[in-house]
C-alpha cells in the first residue's frame, strides 16, 4: 500500500470527520446568512438578510453585549488568575489545597453552576441574608438577573478561572528557578524580573488563556438565558430566538451565527495583539 | 512572628476557607432543597427545611421525564466515547508516529470543534439535519458528540502513541512477536491509561453537553442537562432543579477525580492545554 | 575584587542539616574550589554566597563587610549555573547584555563588553541565535560570558562543566582559568570531580556532610590527606593500621617508614605513585593483577591477605605472578587524624 494512501486512511476517521463536519457547519452558516438553503422560500443569493439585520437594534445590542461581557470576563479572569499562579508557583503549606480548589469549578457543569448561584443569590438566599445582617441593606435586594449583568460576569469568571489558572500555572511553573536566580544575580529586582523574564515567558499562555476565555464567553447561551439581564441578549440567545419555534428564521439566525464567529475571530486577534503589545512595552520600559 | 511563609500560609488558609464555603454552602443548599418534603414547603424565615424526605426524588422519578433523560444521557455517553476512541486512534497514531508535511496544521485543524461557539455548531448542524431529513435524534446527537469531543481523544491518544518506545517494538519483533503480539507487548500497556482517560473525558463531556442536545433534541428528546435547563427557566421549580443538578454533577465529579488521577499518573501532558 | 569570609555558616532545611558550621576564607583574586560528594552542601554554600539563600546561622563578609542580609541583585557576584539557566526568550547577545542593562551601563560600554566577550569565547557567529539552537558547550560559554559581562568581583561556578564531554571539559576548564587570570575576579568553583579541583585551584576546600573536612593547596590536599575520607575521596590511597615503633610500621609487605613517634594504634596513608621499584627495596609482594593505563601501570600487589595499589611508569613490563621489591619514601607517608585510636 503506498504511503500516502495509508496516511489518508489513518487520518480519515478523526481528522477527516472533523474537517468534513466542521466545514459543512461553517459553510451552512455562511450560506444561509446569504439566503441559500432557505427553508421558508426560494434560495436566493442576496445580502438581504444582512441588510435587514443591520437595521435591527436588537442585533447591535446583542453584539455589543456579547463583546462587552466576553472582554470584561476575560480581563477579570486573567487579573485574578495571573497573580494567583505567580503566588502559588512554589509550593508552601496550604498551597496544594488552594490550587485544587481553584480548579474545582472546572468539574461543575455550567447549568449546575447556574443553579447553585441562583440559590445563593435568591431573594431570601444567603447573600441577601448576609447583606442584611451586615446592615448594608434593610430589605432583601433582587439580585437575580441584575440589570448590569454583575451576576452573569461573576459566574463567567468563576467558570473560566480554572482554565486560565491551569494554563498560567503551567507556564509559570515551567520557568526554572535558576533562570530567575540568574536574573537576580545580574541585578534584576522583583519588578525587572517580572517584566523581563516572567512576562515574556508566560505571554503565550496568557494569550491562549485570554483567547479561549473570550471565545467561550462570547458564545455563551446558558448563562445569559438564566442569570443574565432579561433585557439583554447575547448573540447566541438571539440566534436561538431567530431559529427557534417562535420565528423559524434560519437565515437571520445564520447572520447572527456568522457574526458570532466573526466576533470570536476578532477577539482572538485583538487579545493576541494586546498581550504582545503589553509584553513588549513592559520589556522595554 | 510574622514571617513571610507564615503570612502566606495564613492567606492561603483564609482563601481556602472562603473557597470551601463558596463550594460547600451552595452544594449543601442544593442537597437540602432536593430533600425538602413536598408536603411541607421550606419557606422564609425557616433556616432549615421543616421536614426532610426522599419523596421529591421518587416523585421526580415517577412523574417526570427524568428517567428517560437519564436513560438517554447514559446510553449516549458510553457509545459516543467508544466511537470517538475507535475513530481517534488511527489519526492519533499518524500524528504521533508518522512524519508528514502539514502535520502541525492538521493537528490544529482537528481542534476546531473546541473553538467554534457551541450554539453555532448546534444550530447549523440542526440545519443540515433538516436538509437531509434526518429524524433520529439519538443518532444525530451521537454523531454531534463524537465530532465535538473527538479532539480530546485525538490529543490524549497522540501523547500515548508518542510514548510507545520504538525499541520495545523492535525487541518484540526481534523475539518473533506477530502484529497482535507486538500490539499487546509494546502498545497496549502504554496506551491503556490514555484510552481510559479518553473514554472518561468524552463520557463526562457528553453527559454535560447542552447546546447540541437542546437545539437538536428539543422538545421531544431530553437529556439530563436539557431537563435541568427547563427547570431553571420560566417555571423555576427549585426542588426539582436541585434533584436534577445533583444527578448531573455528582457522578461527573467522581469521574473527573478518577480522570485527574489517571492523567497525572499516565502522562503529564495536559488535556486542556493550548487549544 | 573582594575577598570572601564565611564565618560559622549553618543551613538547615526542615530536618536536614545541609551545612553545619562552615568557616572559610577566600583571598581576593584567588581561585578556590569546593569539592565534595553529592549532597554535601556545595550548592547550598554557593547559594548562600550569592544571596539566594539566607543562612540559618553565621555571616558572609565581602572585604570585611557583612553582606549576609544583602539581596543577590545588590551583591558583586555572578553565578554560572550547573543548568546554564540561560534566558530562553533572549538571543545570545541579549543574554549577555542582560546584566549590563540591569546595571544601567552606557549603551556603548554594554555593546563593547558584549562584543568583546563574544569574540573571546568564540560566540560571535551565534550572536543572534536563541539558546536552544546552541550546543551544550556553546551554551556553557554563553553562561560564562553572561556572568562576566557585569564585570563581577566574584564569579561563582556550580559544576559548570558537568554537562560537557571529556575533551570539551578540558578545553573550557583552561579557558576559565585563563579568563580568571586575565580579567581578574575572585572565583569560587564547585565540583565533585577531584581532578578538576586539583588542576584548577589555588585552594581546595573539601566538604563532607556539611562540614569542611580539609582545606589546602592541591598538592597538600592530595599528598597529605588528614582523614580517611580525604584520602579516599581524592584519588586512590593505600592504608595500613597498626602500631608504630622506631619510625616504622610492620606490615605483611615489610616495614613502612614514617616520620612519627611511637604509638600503639595508628593509620598510615600513602599514594600509589610515590612508590619506587628497586631490587634493594625493603618491601615486597606478589603482583596479583596488572592494568595497563597507557601512561602508567596499575599494579595490585598482595601479601598476607592484604592488597596494595602501586602506580609505576607505563614503560615497565611486569608480568602477573611476579614478586617485586619496592621502597616508599618516608616523607610521602602520612598519619591520618581519624585513624585507629588517633
Ligand atoms: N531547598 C531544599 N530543601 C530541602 N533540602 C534541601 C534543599 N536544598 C538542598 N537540600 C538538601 O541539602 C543537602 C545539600 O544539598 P546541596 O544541593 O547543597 O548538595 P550539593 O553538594 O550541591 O550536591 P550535588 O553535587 O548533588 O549538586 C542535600 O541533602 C539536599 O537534599
Ligand atoms: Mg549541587
Amino acid at each position: 500500500m503506498p504511503k500516502a494512501v495509508k496516511l489518508a486512511l489513518l487520518l480519515a476517521p478523526a481528522f477527516g470527520l472533523v474537517v468534513v463536519m466542521m466545514s459543512l457547519v461553517i459553510w451552512r452558516a455562511v450560506a444561509q446568512s446569504f439566503g441559500l438553503y432557505n427553508f421558508n422560500g426560494e434560495d436566493l443569493l442576496s445580502l438581504r438578510h444582512w441588510a435587514e439585520m443591520f437595521a435591527t437594534r436588537r442585533y447591535w445590542n446583542a453584539l455589543e453585549w456579547s463583546a462587552y461581557v466576553a472582554t470584561t470576563s476575560a480581563l477579570i479572569t486573567l487579573a485574578i488568575a495571573y497573580p494567583l499562579a505567580l503566588w502559588l508557583r512554589k509550593p508552601f503549606a496550604g498551597s496544594y489545597l488552594l490550587s485544587a480548589l481553584l480548579k474545582a469549578p472546572y468539574f461543575v457543569p455550567g447549568l449546575v453552576a447556574v443553579f447553585l448561584l441562583l440559590n445563593v443569590i435568591a431573594f431570601h438566599g444567603i447573600v441577601n441574608q448576609a447583606l442584611m445582617w451586615l446592615g448594608l441593606t434593610d430589605r432583601p435586594i433582587r439580585l437575580q438577573n441584575d440589570r448590569n449583568g454583575y451576576g452573569l460576569i461573576a459566574l463567567q469568571v468563576w467558570k473560566q478561572l480554572p482554565l486560565a489558572f491551569l494554563l498560567l500555572q503551567g507556564a509559570v511553573q515551567a520557568i526554572p528557578d535558576p533562570v530567575l536566580n540568574a536574573a537576580r544575580d545580574l541585578g534584576a529586582g522583583p519588578v525587572a524580573r517580572f517584566r523581563k523574564v516572567v512576562l515574556p515567558l508566560t505571554a503565550r499562555a496568557m494569550q491562549a488563556a485570554s483567547i479561549l476565555i473570550f471565545i467561550n464567553v462570547a458564545g455563551d447561551f446558558t448563562f445569559q438565558a438564566t442569570v443574565g439581564p432579561t433585557r439583554e441578549n447575547s448573540l447566541a440567545t438571539l440566534m436561538v430566538q431567530y431559529q427557534g419555534t417562535n420565528y423559524g428564521d434560519w437565515n437571520a439566525a445564520a447572520v447572527v451565527g456568522v457574526t458570532l464567529m466573526g466576533l470570536s475571530l476578532v477577539g482572538a486577534v485583538v487579545f493576541t495583539a494586546l498581550v504582545q503589545g503589553l509584553t513588549r512595552a513592559m520589556e522595554r520600559a | 512572628m510574622w514571617t513571610l511563609p507564615r503570612l502566606q500560609t495564613l492567606l492561603a488558609s483564609l482563601l481556602t476557607a472562603v473557597f470551601l464555603l463558596w463550594l460547600i454552602v451552595p452544594f449543601a443548599m442544593a442537597l437540602l432543597w432536593s430533600l425538602v418534603d413536598p408536603g411541607t414547603p421550606w419557606s422564609y424565615p425557616d433556616i432549615l427545611p421543616p421536614a426532610l424526605s426522599f419523596e421529591r426524588w421518587t416523585l421526580m422519578w415517577e412523574t417526570t421525564t427524568l428517567s428517560t433523560a437519564m436513560f438517554n444521557s447514559y446510553t449516549l455517553a458510553p457509545v459516543a466515547a467508544v466511537t470517538a476512541i475507535v475513530l481517534a486512534a488511527p489519526t492519533a497514531y499518524a500524528f504521533a508516529r508518522i512524519d508528514f508535511p502539514g502535520k502541525a496544521a492538521a493537528q490544529i485543524v482537528t481542534l476546531t470543534p473546541l473553538v467554534l461557539p457551541g450554539f453555532v455548531t448546534a444550530v447549523f448542524f440542526a440545519s443540515i439535519l433538516v436538509s437531509f431529513g434526518v429524524y433520529s435524534r439519538y443518532g444525530a446527537i451521537l454523531l454531534g458528540h463524537v465530532v465535538l469531543f473527538i479532539p480530546y481523544a485525538v490529543r490524549i491518544l497522540t501523547v500515548s502513541f508518542a510514548q510507545v518506545n520504538q525499541e520495545v517494538i523492535n525487541a518484540a519483533r526481534d523475539l518473533g512477536a506477530s502484529g497482535w503480539g507486538v500490539f499487546r507487548a509494546a502498545f497496549w500497556p502504554v496506551l491503556k491509561p490514555g484510552v481510559l482517560a479518553s473514554f472518561l473525558i468524552v463520557f463526562i463531556l457528553s453527559i454535560e453537553e447542552f447546546a447540541l442536545a437542546f437545539i437538536v433534541g428539543s422538545p421531544s428528546f431530553t437529556t439530563i442537562p436539557t431537563i435541568l435547563f427547563s427547570y431553571l427557566g420560566y417555571d423555576f421549580i427549585r426542588p426539582n432543579a436541585a434533584v436534577v443538578a445533583l444527578i448531573l454533577v455528582v457522578p461527573n465529579v467522581l469521574l473527573m477525580l478518577v480522570l485527574e488521577r489517571l492523567l497525572q499518573s499516565a502522562n503529564p501532558a495536559n488535556v486542556s492545554g493550548k487549544g | 575584587m573582594p575577598g570572601i569570609d564565611i564565618e560559622g555558616v549553618a543551613m538547615r532545611f526542615g530536618q536536614v542539616d545541609a551545612l553545619k558550621d562552615v568557616s572559610l576564607r577566600v583571598p581576593e583574586g584567588a581561585f578556590v574550589t569546593l569539592l565534595g560528594p553529592s549532597g554535601c552542601g556545595k550548592t547550598t554554600l554557593l547559594n548562600i554566597i550569592a544571596g539566594f539563600l539566607a543562612p540559618t546561622r553565621g555571616r558572609v563578609l565581602f572585604d570585611g563587610q557583612d553582606v549576609t542580609g544583602l539581596r543577590p541583585e545588590a551583591r558583586d557576584t555572578a553565578m554560572c549555573f550547573q543548568s546554564y539557566a540561560l534566558f530562553p526568550h533572549l538571543s545570545v547577545q541579549e543574554n549577555i547584555a542582560f546584566g549590563p542593562r540591569q546595571k544601567r551601563l552606557e549603551r556603548a560600554e554594554t555593546a563593547r563588553r558584549v562584543t568583546g566577550l563574544m569574540e573571546q569565547l568564540g560566540l560571535a557567529p551565534h550572536a543572534a541565535k536563541l539558546p536552544n539552537a546552541l550546543s551544550g558547550g556553546q551554551q556553557q560559554r554563553v553562561a560564562l560570558a553572561r556572568a562576566l559581562a557585569v564585570a563581577p568581583g566574584v564569579v561563582l561556578f556550580d559544576e559548570p562543566l558537568s554537562n560537557l564531554d571529556a575533551k570539551l571539559r578540558d578545553q573550557v576548564r583552561t579557558e576559565i582559568r585563563d579568563l580568571q587570570r586575565r580579567v581578574g575576579f575572585t572565583a569560587v568553583y564547585v565540583t565533585h570531580d577531584q581532578a578538576e579541583a586539583l588542576a584548577m585551584s589555588d585552594t581546595v576546600f573539601l566538604l563532607n556532610g556539611g562540614v569542611i573536612e580539609q582545606s589546602g593547596g592541591p598538592r597538600d590536599i592530595y599528598f597529605r590527606p588528614r582523614t580517611r575520607f580525604a584520602a579516599d575521596f581524592i584519588g586512590a590511597a593505600n592504608l595500613h593500621d597498626g602500631p608504630i615503633s622506631g619510625g616504622a610500621m610492620d606490615t605483611p609487605f615489610g616495614p613502612v617508614p614514617v616520620d612519627a613517634p611511637d604509638a600503639a594504634h595508628r593509620t598510615l596513608c600513602w599514594r600509589p605513585e610515590v612508590v619506587r621499584l628497586t631490587e634493594a627495596g625493603a618491601l615486597s609482594g606478589k603482583v596479583a593483577h596488572v592494568a595497563f593505563q597507557g601512561g602508567w601501570l596499575d599494579l595490585f600487589v598482595t601479601a598476607g591477605g592484604q592488597t596494595l595499589r602501586l602506580q609505576v611508569s607505563g614503560t615497565h613490563d611486569i608480568p602477573e605472578g611476579a614478586t617485586i621489591r619496592f621502597d616508599i619514601p618516608r616523607e610521602a607517608v602520612v598519619v591520618l587524624k581519624d585513624g585507629a585510636n588517633a
